[in-house]
């Protein structure tokens, strides 16, 4: 069956001719190292899996074009599109009145708006799965007069890949997704991605 | 097969494992070839088209992971953006956008992440083939390890039986208890 004669595989009941003991010491030898290769594999694999955070999602959108969006303002006063606005560096930030980071990061928001209004950025907010009267207690509450816009049945969040509020796109002048932020963003953060969007450095 | 021949001799019931194993052998590859052909044919035919709109939302909806949930399809999530997602789809579908599409356009959002299963190449691929090598690498263990034990155990008995030396299916421990009894045995007669 093995290559053997019945005559030695009678002899050696371990069905091997040549110095059995060494090839089962050698076979002892390789069946360990293939124990310990599979369990420095596996630990190799889990200690990549385990240590990153399955609720983080990369933003798949770095880089690439905005998607476009045509959002009616909170108010119902009118309606933005986010492709008028190309050559300008555009802040869209995702928040909630029901979320608590958002009260966290509404002053770096505000302070951002009162810096960069007038060199070349828009700040726009977007309330996600909201009631629009709960959006403008909010709003009342906590000042701010940068444009509110509602996003009805989500679909530009869910163009966007948010999976959580608050959550934060820096836009490019060339229509392109510089920088996301997913919790609340300091206003040092935002202050960096803005400036080095701008076309001129500002002072 | 000439040990089995040779352990009859001493064993008449070693002949029994031998069919039994080989009995057992053909109801396996029957039992495998049915369940191989059955996924062969599920696998040809695909999935079911769907009748209705819900249907069709949710065979999109399976394949997408709800975004807030820890392990729901957007399908199975009770959570308000998977009702949205869905609702999306719904508006997707109707709108004449084809499943592989909508997607499409969930991936470009979210990135891969949101799949359910990862796609079909480059290193994705590696998800896909490495179970099928694992399973037909531990059959092939199992098998060998079977047909190494049923060879030792067959050749064993045939040694035996055949009035062949018995220490060489000693121990060297046993051998020497053994020659120290036998030992004894010459002492006692002498």
């Amino acid at each position: 069956m093995n290559g053997t004669s019945p005559g030695s595989m009678a002899r050696h009941p371990s069905g091997l001719d040549a110095a059995p003991g060494r090839r089962r010491r050698r076979n002892r030898w390789v069946a360990l190292g293939a124990v310990l290769g599979g369990v420095a594999l596996l630990t190799l694999l889990l200690s990549f899996g385990l240590s990153r955070d399955p609720t983080v999602i990369r933003s798949a959108l770095i880089g690439r074009p905005a998607p476009d969006f045509a959002l009616r303002n909170l108010d119902g006063s009118g309606t933005v599109r986010l492709s008028d606005l190309r050559g300008q560096v555009v802040v869209i930030n995702f928040w909630a009145s029901w979320c608590a980071d958002c009260r966290i990061e509404h002053s770096n928001l505000a302070g951002a708006w009162q810096r960069y209004r007038d060199r070349g950025m828009v700040l726009l907010g977007v309330a996600f799965q909201d009631r629009p009267s709960a959006s403008r207690a909010y709003l009342a509450e906590l000042g701010g007069d940068w444009p509110q816009l509602s996003d009805p049945s989500s679909r530009t969040a869910l163009a966007y890949g948010v999976y959580g509020v608050p959550e934060t796109f820096v836009i490019g002048p060339d229509g392109r997704v510089a920088f996301k932020q997913i919790g609340a963003v300091s206003y040092d953060r935002l202050s960096e991605q803005i400036t080095s969007l701008l076309p001129e450095p500002s002072s | 097969m000439r040990e089995i021949g040779r352990g009859e001799v001493g064993h008449p019931d070693a002949k029994r494992p031998g069919r039994r194993f080989a009995v057992g052998s053909l109801v396996l590859a029957f039992a495998l070839l049915a369940a191989g052909g059955a996924l062969g044919f599920v696998a040809a035919r695909g999935p079911m088209t769907p009748a209705n709109m819900s249907d069709r939302v949710r065979a999109v909806a399976v394949t997408l992971r709800c975004p807030v949930c820890q392990n729901l399809t957007v399908a199975d999530s009770p959570s308000r953006l998977a009702q949205e997602m869905r609702a999306t789809i719904a508006r997707d579908l109707a709108a004449g956008r084809t499943p592989a599409e909508i997607r499409q356009g969930f991936v470009r959002a979210y990135g891969q992440w949101i799949l359910e299963s990862p796609p079909k190449r480059g290193i994705d691929l590696a998800a896909w083939i490495a179970p099928v090598l694992l399973v037909l690498g531990g059959l092939a263990a199992a098998a060998w390890a079977v047909w190494r034990w049923s060879a030792q155990g067959l050749t064993g008995r045939a040694s035996v039986g055949a009035g062949e030396e018995p220490d060489q299916v000693l121990t060297s421990a046993d051998r020497s208890l053994l020659e120290r009894a036998l030992a004894g045995t010459k002492e006692e007669t002498e």
